[in-house]
């Protein structure tokens, strides 16, 4: 008996200790405010928006986290000639180069999802976007004499990784130029949202210029990081509005680089096999836990057809698509494992039963 | 000429080097140290295993991993730390796992180690360093060589007793641009340098996330005076360097000057510090460095009487003055008028520059090549133990200024 009296007033008392000790994390998440720092790098601006108890707090993951972004990028930039990935598109044609792991991962994971993608997304277009004058923006339509003079210079198959020693060879025997603009930003949020968390981050959203965002946690009281995706089809509209909680969401649109020649819009996304910029594809949105293979993705999506995509991003669960895409047939919009209609509002009713096909929620 | 031509031609000309016949890269006779130097910098096929220890694998530490790890045939094989968490995260940097000793003796006690990394902190290296050498490692050890002269002599003189290969981490001795400014400067391409000045200004508090308030002072360490010479030493150090490499010289007399201005947080060694370093002949560097703006970021400028040249991080760019008496050929064609105003005569370097245009690499990923291939052929670095004493005695003499507010003599 008294036992168990005692055992009721140890657990009427473990209770209340628990509920305070939760009123005290109620608090102290409460008691954080949110900051926002950015910072330039990679060609964007990187935004982080941070939970902390002040500001010299913020200040410092703010601090290491882009550290870590300058790190990746000095390692991986094509814009920098003193790069490792520089200098293996400089040396791995005509020597065998010894790369350090991280840089091997990100080469590993780039030749994984071109595989994937069937060259769809392939990291060796660099002589493509050079051509067509993308890189440092310049803009211009190549020959098809040229285009067809840089196929030797092209291929994802010609990198050939070495797992054991980390050595990075180029089968073509040739310098190569690889681009890491359609993965290297979201490898940079990755690493530096592992470092976020290391530091004791528990609500932070990081984005790399809006096209990779990462979220960590959620704000106080919130059950995510809420991100809009827009409607092109009507500009000033939002699609779907997503909270995202620990996971990543990237976009790929060509509505920042692009340029006009004699009235036609080109694209600075490219299409490998047609060593063209793709035509037709407006926007395309993925979400995957891993920064790195949305941003892939995303260009994955942007690449193939809708109906290549509706196949490909079915056999990926833990991956959301959404796509918005203008042909001669007409506007399309196509959902894939996403959560709530991003299509709805913005088609004709007779297209709308393919909003929802794929999603499993 | 790129470095790739540069380096078959060292290659087909490899029976001749003794004897001077090499082009340097910007087409210019090459100096034997130079020659010396694309040797020990060259890419290689190699892949003798060799087996490193760090010690000290902190920030800096696990970047030269990342370095050491892009030569073939180089394993981390052991660390020590006091500080646990590290190991973790070099073993996420290697791939692999590192094993780990929480004194460095037992690293040293190892038997399987060809060479050792001290990357602690500055205070710590003089019993780092000088216990590895005694073990009979070769030390790659990061700057400044060591926190007082007397330790930076019985490093030296460690190096010589125990014959082991000793390389400071100055690796922008390695830097393919700055290598190429700096032959061209002591060919005399912008006259005679009377004047260096060193800029590196940032704008952050230097501070690293603490965990726990009772490791501030050991992750903090750079803010405390017992384990740090501040910002001359883990700045300006590299600078006064370069300061050294172009008037071949080491400095005569320093004069120091810092405050703690901006960050009243509990550190110890200063946010805002200036040095003056005379040479011989009165030639003079200036360095100077602040926390708390960074518009004149990390740059250093060698100024000459024919023309200036200024370094950074990624680029090397040369000014040159306005030509002064000419003896023209006469042309025939007479004198062409025009308004007599010339804005450059007063602004002489408004305008691009000539970038110097060499192929680029990482100055550490070069220097940590180099130093695996003077272990592997058991020859000494370029930046060896003498460059790193020399660069040491301007950090340590500068402080030591800085403290007594008078100016130091710096014995030969």
């Amino acid at each position: 008996m008294v036992y168990y009296e005692l055992k009721v007033v140890s657990n009427v008392a473990m209770k209340l200790i628990l509920c305070l000790l939760a009123l005290l994390f109620v608090h102290k998440a409460s008691a954080q405010e949110r900051f926002r720092e950015t910072h330039a790098a990679m060609g964007t601006i990187f935004t982080l928006d941070v939970y902390a108890n002040d500001e010299s707090a913020a200040t410092q993951l703010a601090e290491d986290a882009f550290d870590v972004i300058d790190r990746v990028d000095d390692e991986l930039s094509n814009y920098k000639p003193a790069s490792e990935l520089s200098r293996i598109s400089r040396d791995a044609g005509s020597a065998a180069v010894t790369t350090d792991p991280e840089t091997f991962a990100f080469l590993k994971r780039s030749v994984y999802w071109s595989r994937e993608s069937h060259g769809a997304f392939d990291i060796t277009v660099g002589p493509l976007l050079r051509a067509w004058g993308f890189f440092f923006h310049s803009g211009r339509v190549p020959t098809q004499t040229e285009l067809l003079a840089l196929r030797k210079d092209l291929g994802w198959q010609n990198i050939v990784l070495d797992d054991a020693s980390r050595i990075v060879r180029f089968r073509n025997g040739k310098p190569m130029d690889l681009d890491p603009g359609s993965i290297g930003k979201g490898f940079a949020v990755d690493l530096a949202v592992e470092r976020l968390r290391a530091d004791g981050a528990t609500a932070a959203l990081l984005s790399a210029g809006g096209s990779t965002v990462y979220a960590i946690g959620a704000p106080p009281g919130e059950d995510g990081w809420p991100v809009l995706v827009p409607d092109p089809f009507h500009p000033g509209e939002v699609a779907s509005r997503v909270l995202l909680k620990d996971t990543s969401l990237s976009t790929g649109a060509c509505t920042e680089k692009f340029f006009i020649r004699d009235g036609h819009r080109y694209c600075h996304i490219f299409d490998p096999q047609r060593m063209r910029p793709v035509e037709g594809m407006l926007q395309t949105t993925v979400i995957d836990p891993s920064a790195t293979d949305s941003d892939a993705l995303s260009t994955v999506a942007f690449v193939l057809s809708p109906d290549q995509s509706r196949g490909f991003f079915s056999r990926l669960p833990k991956t959301r698509l959404v796509l918005f895409a203008q042909s001669s047939s007409g506007p399309r919009c196509l959902a894939v494992h996403w959560l709530d209609s991003p299509c709805g509002g913005t088609l004709p009713a007779s297209r709308k039963q393919e909003t929802t096909h794929g999603v499993n929620h | 000429m790129d470095r790739r031509d540069f380096l078959q031609k060292l290659s087909a000309s490899a029976a001749t080097i003794g004897a001077l016949s090499v082009l340097s890269a910007d087409g210019q006779q090459a100096r034997p140290v130079d020659v010396e130097t694309e040797r020990q910098t060259a890419m290689t096929q190699e892949k003798t295993p060799m087996r490193l220890g760090i010690i000290g694998p902190g920030s800096r530490g696990k970047e030269l991993v990342r370095s050491f790890l892009r030569v073939p045939g180089v394993r981390i094989a052991a660390a020590a730390d006091v500080y646990p968490v590290r190991f973790a995260q070099l073993d996420q940097v290697c791939g692999y796992d590192v094993a780990r000793h929480a004194d460095y003796r037992a690293l040293l006690d190892r038997k399987d180690l060809d060479a050792v990394i001290v990357s602690t902190p500055l205070g710590l290296h003089a019993e780092h360093v000088l216990a590895s050498l005694s073990a009979g490692r070769h030390v790659y050890g990061e700057k400044a060589e060591a926190y007082t002269v007397d330790q930076c002599k019985q490093i030296v003189a460690a190096v010589a007793e125990h014959k082991r290969i000793f390389q400071i981490g100055h690796q922008y001795r390695y830097s393919p641009w700055i290598r190429a400014a700096i032959a061209r400067v002591q060919r005399g391409e912008i006259g005679d340098v009377t004047l260096i000045q060193g800029y590196w200004h940032r704008n952050n508090d230097w501070r690293r996330p603490v965990p726990d308030p009772s490791l501030e002072r050991l992750i903090n360490w750079r803010l405390y005076n017992q384990w740090s010479r501040g910002l001359f030493a883990e700045l300006g150090s590299h600078h006064i360097d370069l300061a050294n490499w172009v008037f071949d010289a080491a400095p005569e007399a320093a004069l120091g000057s810092g405050s703690i201005v901006r960050y009243h947080d509990g550190r110890e060694t200063d946010d805002n510090a200036q040095a003056i370093l005379t040479y011989p002949g009165g030639r003079h560097f200036a360095f100077t460095s602040t926390t708390d703006n960074a518009k004149m970021g990390d740059q250093i400028w060698f100024y000459g009487s024919k023309g200036s040249l200024n370094l950074t991080l990624e680029d090397a760019t040369f000014f040159y003055e306005p030509k002064k008496i000419e003896r023209p050929a006469p042309n025939g064609k007479g004198t062409v008028t025009s308004a007599s105003y010339n804005p450059r005569n007063e602004m002489p370097y408004r305008g691009a520059g000539t970038a110097v245009t060499v192929t680029p690499e990482d100055p550490t990923t070069a220097a940590t090549r180099a130093f695996i291939y003077c272990v592997r052929h058991n020859v000494t670095p370029i930046a060896d133990v003498h460059v790193g004493y020399r660069s040491a005695l301007g950090v340590i003499q500068a402080c030591e200024s800085r403290k007594t507010h008078t100016q130091v003599t710096i014995p030969a």
